[in-house]
């Protein structure tokens, strides 16, 4: 088992009442699965992916991450830990504007003390993997939506991370973009690659193993 | 990771070409300026500092009190010198010096004549015992203990001994003063470093004799002259305050009765050689140079540390004002597993790179504006002063306090962010908080503004200072001195009538000072009216009948002496006001002073400034040239020249003529009274240069500040701007809606900075005795000009923004 939700809760205050985000969700997840998270706007999909990924809070419950307890963990140890396990891919694929295709995989490498020919290896092994290697030297703003989402997943394999969690990564593409990438993903889960996605699309949300729903920040029954 | 950073960094400064720019000259101006003041007070701290034990020598100097205040003299009554050597335990060394420069010096083998050598002192050997000299011929230990011996510098045996090989010049003579023969004993180095004891000839103190002291200098307690100085040098660990004591026995004990009678007294101060350099009571031994001073030195630190504060408020606020650009790498960053820490070390290696580049230009300007103030500067302070370890260590350290002052709290804000927030977009443009750059930047235009009601009010100051009626001529009048070791009145006479012969001179008077001059000669004189006794410190002034035609001095009353040398006074009114006299008639006929030396009062005349306009009219009298047959007091000559200004320079020609006919071997140096009485005001006309480039900086600073402030809002608000656009807003609302947020800061700056530069002017004023108001429209007028200035500034942006085709701005969004 890689996670473990236990009874998370998630509110924020407004005007004197608690508004929840997150409301009781239970999940656990084992090594190679391949989630999708669904439900309309609003119902809490993007905190939760936050939330497993640390980079949000949460109020109440109990978060154990390959045998850790996430919620009693300081921010820093916290912070180690979603930077050797995880990789982030974003629906606006955040690529760093003033660097080329080969910095912006390199730079998580930079974070993790990689020595300078380890890194150039990496890189360009993951240059070839996705076949960009022709746009190592160009700037985000040269390439496509879906080539500067394809540097996104790319960014988020490279430290090989246990878990990668999406947020809508078709959402800002075409449809024949999105099928590229949502191919690419089932590719890596064959590969041994546990991923979390969050959609829209029902047919996105198929690629994945199990689907979950949410509705104002509760988990619905889930089929299969 | 590095490589990474810088070149992160190097994209970013030049995507945002603008604000860099803004950033890199702000912050090199002031740094520029912190360079060249930081030179110039580097180099007036560092003089005499390298002595061996140099906390040990002192200077013993004098200090006069008395109801009328104190007066410093750096020289001691000669038997002081006598009196340590035998009474003190703790003192090393005593070195008595005379400063009295002979007036000639002649090398009669080569039949060579030097008048007025300069840095000529008579003193002992045990001077090269306390200051360590490099002797290049002779020895130190034994010099200078006989009469008619002299040392030399390296320069002056070039100067007197032209051709010959400096070891070939010991044992040769000089012949000074015509009549003292000299030999040459030793040779040394001037100090290679920075250095107060300028001295290049040094004859031993036992030449005069006795009796040449007496003469010179005096030889009692009673008299103190400046020429008479005194270095001492303490034993090792020794204390200064049994020395201290010691010294006021001494002068209690050879204290004079009269001075008991008048409640005067004298100290003598023990002046730390470190002193040397700054104290003006005392001065240096350099009198063509005005003498460095600390509160100068402060007043421009802190004009450099204000215009390097400025530079650096830019840099945070355009910095924080830009933050949202950067929010996305930063969230970017950390949810790749940079840390906090991590990310400030990158931004303040950014501001690094920017204060680096900055530190590169400013070197460049400083250099430039080295040369540009030379006329400042004493001349030593150089570029090259930045070669020495102490300055580059000082640079570096500037440079990294510089990148943190700027850089860490943008840093700090910039790596605040919540990955989750900025990348769900939360951080929106509209409401990141802008009060810390509010407050920083009504900073800066409040140092902008209190600069410019500063330089507006001494502006007034000196233009009031120089159009102030001084109370006599000053225009059109020159006046040349006479030669000090040519006293013959023959001479004069003859000078006199050359003069009178020359057609562009309308009158020429003989006497001494022109009325308003830096010297001035006084004496103390005792008033008795039936019972009540007046004692009161009298200028004399003095002048022969002309003078007082010639400076077109008004006699309220009486009339002037009969004769150049008949005993009379002819008092000024402040005087006749001191002695009781409401009416200029009542003083005629009454006596000063007491028994034989008691004389009348025949005339009274109105005040004139004796001097700047900083200090009071002070009793004067104006007297002719009672001491004729010893020592003649008339020794300027004092010429009206026509009106015509364009004459002037054919009748200095002439002049000129009739001086080297009468005074062949001496320089020619004429005065205009109109130059002395500007001169009085270097000191004001300095400072308003300064005041002037501090506020034309300072402003330029603020405005580049705003005007990057002002950019970062117009875009930010362009939606804004589209959408009003739509709904009929016309082109002046907008400009106004725009500037309404600046000039918000700009007023409040102004109702802070009015108070501070009140306060500051005034104080700043109290040093005149005759000062002009602190005028209410000084302060609006300046307020008139900053506001214009920054209301240019923010409508160049604000115009293109208002201007923008809505559509476009409203279509990106």
């Amino acid at each position: 088992m890689i996670l473990q939700l236990k009874n998370i809760f998630k509110w924020v205050q407004q005007g004197g009442q608690r508004v929840f985000l997150l409301k009781d969700i239970n999940l656990e997840v084992a090594e190679g699965e391949f989630i999708s998270i669904m439900g309309p706007s609003g119902s809490g999909k993007s905190t939760l992916l936050n939330v497993i990924g640390m980079l949000d809070d949460f109020n109440e419950g109990e978060y154990n991450f390959l045998n850790e307890s996430v919620h009693t963990l300081k921010e820093k140890h916290r912070a180690n830990l979603y930077k050797q396990y995880i990789g982030f891919v974003f629906q606006a694929y955040h690529l760093i504007d003033e660097l080329t295709v080969y910095e912006n995989l390199e730079m998580p490498l930079l974070y993790k003390k990689h020595s300078g020919s380890e890194r150039k290896a990496m890189v360009a092994d993951m240059l070839d993997r996705f076949n960009i290697v022709g746009k190592k030297d160009l700037f985000p703003a040269q390439l496509s939506g879906g080539q500067q989402q394809l540097v996104g997943v790319a960014r988020a394999l490279i430290a090989k991370p246990k878990l990668i969690l999406a947020d809508e990564p078709t959402g800002n593409l075409n449809s024949k973009q999105g099928q590229e990438i949502m191919a690419l993903f089932k590719e890596l889960n064959k590969e041994g690659v546990t991923i979390i996605q969050v959609t829209h699309s029902e047919k996105n949300a198929e690629y994945g193993k199990r689907i979950i729903h949410l509705l104002d920040g509760r988990q619905l029954k889930h089929a299969g | 990771m590095f490589k990474n950073y810088l070149k992160v960094a190097l994209r970013n400064i030049w995507k945002n070409k603008v604000f860099s720019l803004i950033n890199v000259i702000g912050l090199s101006i002031g740094l520029s300026a912190a360079l060249v003041i930081g030179a110039m007070i580097y180099y007036d701290f560092t003089f005499d500092k390298f002595h061996q034990e140099g906390d040990r020598i002192y200077r013993v100097t004098s200090e006069f009190t008395s109801a009328e205040g104190n007066f410093y003299n750096s020289g001691v009554c000669t038997p002081l010198a006598e009196a340590l050597k035998t009474a003190a335990t703790g003192i090393e060394m005593v070195s008595p010096f005379f400063t009295n420069a002979p007036y000639r010096v002649e090398n009669r083998e080569m039949d060579k004549v030097f008048m007025e050598p300069r840095n000529v002192i008579y003193t002992d050997g045990d001077y090269f015992k306390i200051f360590n000299y490099n002797w290049l011929f002779g020895d130190g230990k034994t010099v200078l203990s006989g009469p008619n011996e002299v040392v030399l510098s390296e320069n002056r045996v070039k100067k007197y001994f032209p051709g010959i090989a400096p070891n070939k010049v010991v044992g040769k003579m000089l012949v000074y003063n015509d009549t003292v023969p000299v030999k040459v004993t030793g040779i040394v180095k001037k100090f290679e470093d920075r250095s107060d004891l300028i001295f290049e000839e040094f004859i031993s103190i036992r030449t005069l004799g006795t009796e040449g002291i007496q003469q010179m200098i005096g030889d009692n307690w009673n008299s103190t002259s400046s020429a008479s100085q005194l270095f001492i040098k303490l034993e090792k660990n020794a204390a200064v305050v049994p020395i201290q004591k010691l010294l006021e026995d001494l002068a209690r004990e050879h204290r004079d009765k009269e001075d008991l009678v008048y409640n005067q007294g004298r100290i003598f101060h023990l002046q730390p050689l470190n002193d040397l350099h700054f104290n003006t009571d005392y001065g240096t031994f350099d009198y063509n140079r005005s003498q460095a001073s600390k509160p100068v030195l402060i007043s421009l630190a802190c004009v450099a540390l204000f215009l390097l504060l400025l530079g650096c408020i830019n840099f945070i606020n355009l910095n924080t004002a830009q933050a949202t650009q950067r929010a996305k790498e930063i969230g970017i960053r950390k949810t790749l597993g940079s840390s906090r820490k991590q990310l400030v070390f990158q931004f303040l290696g950014e501001t690094f790179l920017l204060t680096m580049a900055a530190t590169l230009v400013s070197l460049f300007l400083s250099s430039w504006l080295l040369r540009l103030f030379a006329d400042f500067m004493p001349e030593g302070i150089g570029f090259g002063l930045f070669g020495s370890p102490v300055l580059i260590v000082g640079i570096i350290m500037l440079l990294l306090a510089l990148t943190f002052l700027s850089g860490f709290y943008p840093a700090l804000v910039l790596s605040y962010f919540k990955p989750v927030s900025v990348l769900k977009n939360q951080i929106l443009p509209g409401n990141d908080k802008g009060s810390l750059r509010k407050y920083l930047t009504v900073f800066q235009f409040m140092i902008a503004q209190v600069f410019i009601i500063a330089t507006l009010l001494v502006g007034k100051q000196i233009h009031f200072l120089m159009t102030q009626d001084m109370g006599f001529k000053t225009s059109a009048i020159a006046y040349v001195q006479t030669p000090y070791n040519e006293r013959s009145m023959d001479q004069k006479l003859r000078f006199e009538a050359g003069l009178k012969a020359i057609p562009e001179i309308q009158t020429v008077a003989l006497g001494g000072n022109p009325p308003a001059s830096r010297s001035t000669n006084s004496r103390g004189v005792i008033y008795r009216d039936g019972e009540k006794e007046i004692y009161s410190e009298l200028q004399l002034l003095f002048g022969n009948s002309e003078y007082q035609k010639v400076y077109r001095l008004k006699l309220l009353a009486g009339r002037l002496p009969l004769n150049d040398t008949i005993h009379e006074y002819v008092i000024n009114s402040t005087f006749m006001k001191n002695l009781g006299f409401k009416e200029p008639q009542e003083a005629i006929g009454k006596r000063l002073g007491e028994g034989k030396s008691s004389y009348a009062i025949v005339g009274v005349m109105a005040d004139f400034y004796q001097r700047s306009l900083r200090t009071n009219i002070k009793p004067m009298a104006l007297i002719g040239d009672w001491s004729r047959d010893q020592y003649s007091q008339f020794d300027t000559f004092h010429m009206v020249l026509g009106d015509d200004a364009s004459t002037w320079a054919a009748a200095m020609e002439s002049i000129e003529k009739v001086w080297k006919s009468v005074y062949p071997e001496y320089d020619f140096d004429p005065r205009f009274m109109d130059d002395t009485v500007k001169r009085f005001y270097e000191q004001e006309r300095k400072t308003s240069v300064l005041l002037q480039w501090a506020t034309g900086l300072a402003i330029l600073i603020s405005c580049m500040g705003l005007l990057g402030l002002v950019i970062h809002t117009t875009e930010r608000r362009t939606k804004e701007i589209g959408i009003r656009k739509v709904l009929g807003a016309s082109l002046v609302q907008l400009n106004l809606l725009l500037c309404k947020e600046f000039l918000i800061l700009v007023g409040i700056a102004f109702a802070i900075a009015v108070p501070l530069a009140w306060w500051g002017l005034n104080n700043w004023l109290q040093d005149f005795a005759y000062k002009t108001d602190l005028s209410w429209w000084i302060f609006l007028l300046s307020g008139i000009v900053m506001l214009l200035i920054a209301l240019a500034i923010i409508s160049v942006r604000t115009m293109v923004a208002a201007n923008a085709n809505p559509i476009k701005s409203l279509k990106t969004e």
